[in-house]
């Protein structure tokens, strides 16, 4: 805090002395590393030549440089919180999310140092001037900035199911798959008709799908809305039009457990193998050997996975029922699903704003993290397109940054081989029903009703594997008495708080 | 070591006892002999300990360890209030109890039955098969064991099924799992924890098995009244060690052949994999601390016990 | 003693001469059939690793694991050996900390284990006690990285996995236990001949404990071998070569690690993942050479080394 302190005084002394502040007149005289933490495997293929010009041209616009950390994929959940725990001035940029990356906790344990506006007037003056300020609004903790957003990036990570149009057709579907009842036409036709294929497979294991699955059936037969950023997905608003009200969904009502006897009969129709919560099997392979039948997962996975399907299998025509589809319930992607956190303990937060906002803002630089180096690993079509040569082969040929906390739809290209026919027609009808994601501004604070997520979390995953994938006997039974435990465990005094933290912020 | 008994006066009868240094003068070089290895333990064990405040902290990553706010036993409830701690309790301690008698008895049973056995090459090559599991780690087990029994395609349940019979949905029954793990247990530390013995039954006195062989006795009193009470020793040893750790669960071996089928969580969930979970939900360190520092409190008052019982039954054999 | 010895190659406790009765043939008939049971249990799931890294990707998928390949395919080797840069850099890392990291832990492991089980070291109990507390008690993750990292700043170099594995309170245990067997006679002998603690551990009980050393320094090489999880802390990818059980954990274990914890989260998983065939490949190779080592240290279990020998 001291520090903190010490340099807010610092940075609005500077201020006052120079009021034309202009970036030529901040002092970059020392020459500085930066470590950028991600997470991701370690690349193999041509990110080091990258990094190199991006360095050189770092090096000469704010004398600095980059140097990245990997938290590599296996065990990262450790390995990133405690690298953030243990940090003493060996990290600068942290990417980190609301949803996936624990950003809100992270920032009350004090991870990430606060942004002041002065800061990013200062050493992120693109950025600042880019990013509207009700986003700024969303990346605030007790008043202060914490993160940058990702929010000039389109991305729709929504999930849905993925499956085969021309299978879709010989079923009867001519429009295809767009809703649960059709997705069980869909399932029963590959189990009478496909020998040997499994209409579903999942991908790692079932018990993982959880909150897909439940909160997919959800959104197709409800307006509720996912409040995010919370340990267990159980708690939802009521409606668009009522978004501040919790829903009793899984309290209460008839709809959760007709989600559960649908489960059941599909299970028992077969529709995924009997183990499928130990299976775990390379769903994309399936697929693309026409083994299985669909594939479960969001929005951008579709848009490339449908190229690589008609490559595999020509007329394929993979397409995509979104959760939500019956009945216009979509929400746009938070904007903080991606951000960039500044280290509590780096030694140079100003010139590691200075490094994002170029590379988040500079043309050059940004394609070069983006995509690799122009006229050798990609080339520019005469339409604007994102051409690779011939044979390139993205895990050798490529370069990789896990950029995911500022990506700049003004500085970005689309890659040439996607079907963007297609994907803009989703993606118009989502612009059209989608609204914004309307607890942007709650940051919850879990410390009094910890011991109850935890042991709701327990609950939660002792019973839902078990429900969505229709593996009990008694539906009815069974949702029953996951209700009780859920009430053992203490979910409404959570609902109470939450509700009560929600009014704080949003009124009653 | 039966004959040694008899040896084992102490060398010195003192008749006062002589102060710390002179001791420690007297004893100089075993002294010498005992630094590096407590030096390192200084180093890797004790110095980290006092950090292990941190259950007792809510642990705040700016401050550190020392300055975050204590609140007291906060971090120990989450375990307590589950509901589930009889039932994790439970598991845990029997699955190891399991381990530790079903596995020293194939341990000793093998160790004493190949020393038995002549062929020369036979010994090697069973002892080296019997490695092998040892070296698969447990996500290969998994996969293997998947790969044996699920029901579509295992291995097992075709041959079940090409023998017309009806294979069992073993994913879904939680009875059949302790059965599997402490099978996959025995298979994959047999080999390893034989070796053990090997050396113990190496180091024995030969004169004394001789003398028994020309005294006429047969193969199985020699077993009886030379092997086993060889063994003795080690075997104390070993299960004083494992009774310290009687709380903490193999987390590898469940996780990875239980994953999060939680089909499977009446019989074989342990404190280490309810843990796991809960850390994946909210990532707390203080909270896994605490745990981990329940599961050393309650193995230390049993070990003290343990050691403390066999100390009165044959001081040489206790631990300290 | 002198017929054991006149006997070509003594297998040290049975000299064959002696007649067999009816219990010695029951027990042997017995331990060849369990034995050799046992022992083809241990093996077949092994074998079963090997034909699969052997088989064909689409055939796994499809039927899992069989005894032998439906189609044999040796695509996966081929692509481990198309850049074997990584896997000989973590061989030559792995062989060199389970070398160095064995001599000297065994070498301290079999000092302080002699000095603790001389009746007459008054500090044995407390020593003993010192060292077996640390078994029950550890400081927890948080403690331990904070030591490696900030104080020792040992993290992203091999000694942050060589130290740790050195020594722990068990093989010291166990080496006590081994050296308790050697008779206290030798020591007193030592004595008498007025020879130091050092030369008669040294010269004295270090020959007569090869069974010990062989034992625990097969359990320390293992314990080096084996480690994966020291080096997922503490050596991070700006280590270019990590030891070999972490590069198999890596290939082994990304995609579940992967799939179980972002599958339900918004990220696009990565499309390069290891497949089946791969993963069992990486396991033959990552496996291969240390079953050789056992073999090699099990002579010293039935070599003619005995206690009596010394003491004749």
């Amino acid at each position: 805090m001291k520090k903190l302190i010490a340099l807010l005084v610092a940075v609005l002394m500077l201020v006052a002395m120079l009021p034309a502040m202009a970036e030529s007149t901040i002092d970059t005289s020392e020459h500085v590393v930066l470590t950028y933490l991600v997470t991701g495997d370690r690349p193999t293929d041509r990110t080091d030549e990258v990094l190199e010009i991006i360095n050189g041209l770092l090096t000469e616009k704010v004398n600095a440089e980059l140097e990245i950390r990997w938290i590599e994929w296996t065990n990262w959940q450790t390995n990133y919180n405690l690298a953030l725990a243990t940090a003493a001035g060996d990290i600068d940029m942290i990417g980190t999310a609301t949803d996936w990356l624990d950003a809100w906790p992270n920032i009350q344990k004090g991870a990430f140092l606060p942004l002041s506006e002065e800061m990013l007037q200062t050493y992120a003056p693109i950025t600042w001037e880019t990013v509207p300020a009700e986003n700024w609004e969303l990346c605030k903790y007790n008043g202060e900035i914490y993160l940058i957003p990702e929010d000039n990036y389109a991305q729709w990570t929504n999930h849905g199911f993925m499956y085969r149009g021309d299978w879709a057709t010989e079923a009867g579907l001519e429009n295809g798959v767009h809703s649960w009842e059709d997705l069980g036409v869909y399932f029963q036709y590959i189990k009478d008709n496909k020998e040997g294929v499994y209409p579903w497979d999942v991908d790692g294991n079932g018990s993982s799908y959880s909150s897909q699955l439940s909160g997919g059936w959800q959104t197709s037969h409800t307006g509720n809305i996912l409040i995010e950023g919370l340990p267990v997905s159980l708690f939802y608003g009521e409606s668009k039009d009522n978004p501040y009200t919790l829903s009793r969904y899984y309290l209460e009502g008839d709809e959760f457990v007709n989600f559960a006897k649908n489960m059941k009969q599909w299970a028992d129709a077969g529709y995924w193998r009997t183990d499928v919560l130990n299976y775990s099997g390379q769903q994309d392979a399936l697929m693309k050997e026409g083994t299985s039948g669909a594939r479960q997962h969001h929005t951008e996975t579709w848009t490339g996975f449908r190229t690589d399907m008609e490559k595999a299998i020509p007329g394929s025509d993979l397409r995509f029922f979104f959760f939500g589809e019956e009945q216009d319930n979509l929400v746009s992607l938070n904007i903080t699903h991606g951000a960039m956190a500044i280290a509590q303990t780096s030694k140079n937060p100003e010139r590691a704003l200075m490094v994002y906002d170029l590379l988040r803002n500079d043309e050059e630089i940004y394609r070069l993290m983006m995509y690799g180096i122009e006229g050798d690993m990609y080339t520019i079509d005469a339409d604007g397109y994102l051409e690779r040569p011939a044979d390139f082969d993205s895990a050798t040929d490529g370069c990789t940054f896990n950029w995911w906390w500022g990506r700049n739809d003004d500085l970005g290209l689309r890659t040439a081989d996607r079907d963007w026919a297609s994907i803009d027609e989703l993606y118009a009808r989502y612009d059209e029903i989608a609204i914004t994601y309307p607890y942007g501004r709650v940051v919850f604070d879990l410390s009094n009703i910890q011991v109850y997520l935890d042991n709701i979390s327990n609950v939660y995953n002792t019973y839902m594997p078990r429900i969505c994938f229709g593996l009990m006997d008694d539906p009815d039974a069974y949702v029953a008495e996951f209700r009780t435990q859920l009430q053992n465990a203490g979910i409404e005094t959570v609902m109470t708080e939450l509700q009560n933290q929600i009014n704080a912020v949003y009124g009653e | 070591m039966v004959g040694q008994k008899n040896v084992t006066a102490p060398s010195l009868v003192q008749y006062h006892k002589p102060g710390f240094f002179k001791l420690v003068g007297q004893n100089k070089a075993l002294l010498l002999m005992c630094l590096p290895a407590v030096v390192f333990f200084f180093v890797f064990s004790y110095m980290p300990m006092p950090g292990a405040y941190i259950a007792f902290t809510s642990f705040q990553y700016n401050k550190g360890i020392w300055a975050s706010p204590f609140v007291g036993l906060q971090n120990f409830k989450f375990l307590f209030t589950s509901g589930q701690l009889t039932l994790l309790l439970r598991n845990t301690v029997l699955y190891n109890i399991a381990f530790i008698v079903l596995g020293n008895f194939l341990q000793l049973l093998f160790a004493i039955l190949l020393n038995e056995v002549q062929c020369k090459q036979f010994k090697k090559t069973t002892q080296s098969m019997m490695f092998l599991p040892y070296f698969i780690s447990d996500v290969l087990v998994s996969l293997l064991v998947y790969n044996l029994l699920n029901y579509d395609y295992g291995f097992i349940s075709n041959l079940v099924r090409s023998t017309g019979g009806e294979m069992a949905k073993v994913y879904q029954m939680a009875g059949a799992w302790p059965f599997i793990i402490v099978l996959v247990n025995l298979w994959k530390g047999t080999g390893y924890g034989t070796v053990v013995y090997f050396a113990a039954i190496t180091g024995m006195d030969s004169s004394m098995m001789e003398a028994a062989q020309i005294d006429g006795a047969n193969g199985f009193q020699r077993i009886r009244y030379i092997t086993l009470p060889t063994l003795k020793p080690t075997v104390i040893i070993l299960f004083l060690f494992a009774i310290g750790g009687i709380l903490k669960g193999n987390f590898g071996l469940f996780y990875n052949l239980v994953g999060n089928n939680s089909m499977l969580f009446s019989t074989t969930d342990i404190i280490e994999t309810y843990v796991y979970r809960s850390m994946m939900n909210s990532f707390n360190f203080s909270q896994s601390s605490a745990v981990g520092l329940f599961q050393s409190v309650v193995g230390f008052f049993i070990v003290i016990g343990a050691n403390a019982f066999v100390k009165h039954l044959d001081p040489d054999y206790a631990l300290f | 003693m002198n017929k054991a010895a006149s006997t070509p190659a003594p297998d040290f406790k049975h000299p064959s001469h002696v007649r067999l009765d009816t219990s010695d043939k029951i027990i042997r008939g017995f331990t060849y059939v369990l034995v050799t049971l046992f022992s083809l249990m241990c093996v077949l799931p092994f074998w079963m690793i090997v034909a699969s890294s052997f088989s064909s990707e689409s055939a796994i998928r499809l039927s899992g694991f069989t005894l032998w390949p439906s189609e044999v395919s040796t695509y996966s080797y081929e692509l481990l050996l198309r850049s074997p840069d990584q896997m000989i850099g973590a061989y030559v890392v792995t062989i060199g900390l389970a070398v160095v990291g064995t001599a000297v832990g065994l070498f301290i492991i079999s000092m302080t284990g002699y000095a603790l089980q001389r009746k007459d070291f008054p500090f044995r109990n407390g020593i003993m006690f010192y060292i077996y507390f640390t078994s029950l008690f550890s400081a927890g993750l948080v403690p331990f990285y904070l030591l490696i990292k900030q104080t020792l700043h040992l993290d992203d170099t091999y000694w942050a996995i060589l130290l740790p594995l050195l020594m722990n309170p068990w093989l010291i245990v166990l080496m006590k236990n081994f050296v308790k067997a050697i008779p206290h006679e030798i020591t007193e002998s030592g004595k008498i001949d007025g020879a130091g603690d050092f030369r008669i551990f040294y010269a004295l009980i270090l020959p007569s404990l090869k069974p010990a050393l062989a034992t625990i320094g097969l359990f320390l090489a293992l314990g080096y071998w084996n480690e994966w999880y020291y080096s997922s802390l503490f050596l991070s990818s700006q280590v270019e070569y990590r030891p070999l059980q972490f590069h198999l954990y890596n290939v082994i274990n990304k995609v579940a690690s992967l799939k179980n914890s972002v599958a339900g989260s918004n990220v696009v998983l990565p499309t390069d993942l290891p497949s089946e065939t791969l993963k069992m490949a990486t396991a033959v190779i990552a496996t291969g050479p240390i079953i050789l080592l056992y073999p090699f240290v099990q002579k010293y279990f039935v070599a003619g080394l005995t206690v009596g020998a010394v003491k004749g």
